[in-house]
């Protein structure tokens, strides 16, 4: 076979070409920690990897979410606990004036001002904030859902939220599901028809008593007044239903706390998961980058020193 | 057979041996030189004059026949096949590269990342709708977003005009090697008849073509007289003996085979009615045509397609809803007629710009807890929206970024692959046409000891000729 002067050169230049483009390709994986530099180097996981970043994104914003939500209906639970306890104490109120052994006209005077101070108290639990929104007025954030007449401003609206894939939760508790033990009814009330959002008329059969936490406040607090004690007895049996819609109402908004956690802790792993995934797909094993650079230096150099073999001596050299 | 004979018998043997050494030379010189084969003289007997009639005639000395050059026809065709191959990859290499640039998403902030902040950013509306700093936010990023689409299209088109230039340059060089083919035709077709043997004028011919050949596919045809006939392989002649038909570029309208509007096209002289562009395979121009006109209006097509999608989905969602003040019917993104160009036209509504309150997220008036419209739509996010219901938006994306990576690791692929083989044609072309110095140095010794002998020869023969002259003295 003829070996020619310019094969020689060729193979020479282009095993040092080789071994240069190789060093260089590893110099960049060392310098910037990661194989996956365009999308050429793995186009199948650098789509994935996009879909990772993407999803790392989402569970980000759904763990925020989670977070506000979480917030909103801690606070919401308090008040709602709040009026429960105001509630059990106008309760506890009512039992003793119920009956005549401990009741007499200057007690009832002075309960109903401790009366007055519940009621007030459970206006202002009714109309607590986060931040500026109002927690109890359904969609109405912006303004106070109880007025001081105990008249309900807010709607029904249901704040829902994202807080995993596919996963919607509903932040709020509209007020007027806590303050009535028939919200249908104290809806259809308030807008002089049915249900407002449906505008389907109330079953008839459903319309049952409904029994509201200001009214009642106020109706036991004038009972007392008058000394109507028939009112005040009344009275008992309503507000344990109050109380009972309270206490299903906070257990509701706890039961929603708690799954909040649990989906929270699965978006935890999965992003670990994702992490290790992504890192997998696009890091740069540098323990292998490193020992292939020493690999690849070897044969730089040796494909060097048998060059200068090659290249150095011709048939002139002899001929002197 | 004369005295003086011997004298004529060792002259031929100098110009024999000087001819040699000056061949060997012309090599040497040229071990350098691109495309040159090496030639050496055939050297051959001068035969008795008259033969036949004596039985111990004696032969005349050396004639140089013809010097010849060491080459392989059908080798130098298939490198040019090989450097057509080549040159096709390496040109779609750095026009891939441009392209995989623009859309270089894996250093990470780029329109997959806008896209999901997006609807995360309306996802964060829907949690609180009532905050002024959120929607400043949103509208912020949304037009952060807009701005990326509008640019990545700009840029897929600068490729474009980029590539243009490099199609006019590479005609040029086209016409002016299909010129040089027509003049070497003839040149050599001359030296032909004058009995020449024309072997650097026929390297530097089968340089024009390879160099022709590394520009598009060509079919070449030789004829009886020496002619090489150029074809551009399924558009017509481009050259026929020395008569060159050169290509001429003008910039058309679109057309149906993914040429954008404005970009230029490729005609044929004698072929005025249609453009060649398409015809044009393989070889650089081949290769710019395809990324140009299928690569990259593939992509700008299918940003297009995303971006009137975004448009039109949000702004259905959008306008059904009621701002804080009480208004409905509002855009999010200014309204496209059609998909050409969304990308570029993607912008926010003049509404949204005047003001963040006309970002809408609520169903119902007056209730500014009211996030459902936000809600519905941040989950676009996840609708199947794109490619008749198959993918979401960010899929989508991320589709046009994997193909890019696919079409370019692909591509670079067959290069090295096309690389060895050229290796190897170069090396099977060396062993037969190139110089080697150390061979041509003993030529030249051998040439110079038979150069020595020669002269003896002349000395020889004059040394008889003075013996024989002395002779009538004596």
């Amino acid at each position: 076979m003829r070996i020619t002067d310019n094969a020689n050169y060729d193979s020479v230049k282009g095993a040092i070409s080789r071994s240069k483009e190789k060093m260089g390709n590893l110099q960049f994986q060392s310098t910037t920690l990661k194989k996956l530099n365009t999308p050429s180097d793995n186009p199948v996981g650098a789509s994935k990897v996009l879909e990772l970043r993407t999803d790392k994104m989402n569970n980000d914003q759904y763990q925020m979410n989670s977070k506000m939500a979480e917030t909103f209906l801690n606070n919401t639970e308090s008040a709602v606990a709040d009026l429960a306890e105001i509630i059990a104490r106008a309760k506890e109120i009512a039992i003793a004036q119920s009956s005549t052994s401990t009741s007499s006209e200057s007690t009832r005077v002075a309960v109903s001002e401790e009366i007055n101070q519940l009621y007030k108290q459970a206006i202002g639990a009714a109309n607590r904030k986060v931040g500026e929104r109002y927690l109890l007025g359904g969609y109405k954030t912006q303004k106070a859902p109880v007025d001081e007449q105990g008249n309900y401003h807010g709607d029904d609206g249901q704040m829902m939220v994202e807080v995993a894939k596919d996963v919607f939760l509903t932040m709020n508790i509209p007020g007027i599901e806590a303050f009535n033990t028939q919200p249908k009814v104290a809806y259809a009330k308030q807008n002089g028809y049915g249900n407002a959002r449906n505008n389907d008329p109330v079953d008839q059969e459903e319309i049952l008593e409904n029994v509201n936490i200001f009214d009642e406040l106020q109706n036991f607090r004038i009972g007392l007044l008058t000394g109507n004690m028939e009112a005040i007895h009344s009275t008992l049996e309503r507000f344990d239903l109050l109380h009972s819609r309270l206490v299903t109402t906070q257990a509701k908004l706890g039961s929603r706390i708690q799954g909040l956690s649990a989906t929270s802790q699965s978006i935890d792993r999965q992003n670990i998961t994702n992490a290790s995934l992504t890192s997998e797909l696009e890091d740069a094993d540098m323990a292998q980058v490193v020992s292939d650079m020493g690999k690849e230096e070897g044969i730089y150099k040796s494909s060097l020193a048998s060059s200068r073999r090659l290249i150095q001596p011709t048939l002139l050299d002899f001929l002197k | 057979m004369g005295i003086a004979n011997i004298f004529n018998t060792g002259y031929s043997g100098l110009t024999a041996s000087r001819a040699g050494m000056a061949t060997s030379g012309h090599n040497i010189s040229n071990a350098g030189t691109e495309g040159f084969s090496r030639q050496r003289i055939v050297t051959e007997a001068l035969v008795p004059d008259n033969s036949g009639k004596s039985a111990n005639a004696v032969g005349r000395g050396v004639r140089v026949a013809r010097v010849e050059r060491l080459n392989d026809e059908y080798l130098e065709k298939q490198i040019r096949n090989g450097q057509r191959e080549m040159s096709h990859h390496e040109e779609k290499e750095m026009g891939l590269r441009q392209v995989e640039d623009i859309f270089n998403e894996m250093n990470g902030d780029d329109i997959n990342h806008q896209v999901t902040k997006f609807f995360n950013d309306f996802r964060q509306l829907s949690n609180e709708p009532e905050s002024r700093a959120v929607r400043e936010a949103l509208r912020e990023s949304t037009h952060a977003m807009s701005s990326n689409f509008r640019s990545i299209r700009k840029q897929l088109e600068e490729v474009r005009t980029h590539f243009d230039s490099r199609v006019e340059s590479y005609v040029g060089e086209a016409n002016l090697l299909a010129g040089q083919v027509a003049e070497l035709n003839k040149r050599i077709r001359l030296s032909d008849l004058a009995g020449g043997t024309p072997n650097d004028l026929m390297d530097k011919r089968d340089m024009a073509l390879k160099k022709l050949a590394s520009l598009m596919d060509i079919a070449t045809q030789k004829d009886n007289h020496g002619n090489i006939s150029v074809d551009i392989r399924g558009a017509g002649s481009l050259l026929t003996e020395d008569i060159v038909r050169p290509l001429s570029i003008e910039r058309t309208p679109a057309d149906d085979q993914g040429k954008s509007d404005g970009s230029l096209s490729i005609r044929a002289e004698g072929n005025v009615t249609a453009s060649i562009t398409h015809q044009i395979r393989g070889g650089k121009l081949g290769a710019l045509i395809e990324v140009r006109d299928k690569t990259i209006t593939g992509l700008v097509d299918r940003l297009d397609e995303m971006a009137f999608t975004l448009i039109n989905s949000v702004n259905d969602i959008h306008s059904q809803g009621v701002t804080t003040d009480g208004n409905s019917g509002i855009n999010f993104f200014k309204p496209v007629e059609n998909k050409e160009k969304a990308a570029e036209y993607l912008a926010l509504s003049d509404d949204v710009l005047a003001d963040v309150n006309n970002i809408v997220t609520a169903d119902l008036a007056d209730a500014p807890g009211d996030n459902r419209v936000a809600l519905a739509i941040s989950k676009l996010q996840n609708e199947k929206m794109m490619g008749d219901g198959h993918s979401t938006m960010e899929e989508w994306y991320n589709s046009i970024v994997s193909d890019v990576g696919v079409a370019s690791s692909k591509n670079k692929f067959a290069m090295n692959q096309q690389k060895d083989i050229m290796t190897q044609l170069e090396k099977m072309r060396d062993q037969i046409s190139g110089v080697s110095v150390d061979e041509e140095t003993a030529n030249l010794m051998q040439f110079q000891h038979a150069f020595e002998a020669s002269a003896k020869v002349v000395q020889v023969a004059d040394e008889m000729l003075k013996t024989i002259l002395s002779i009538k003295r004596d």
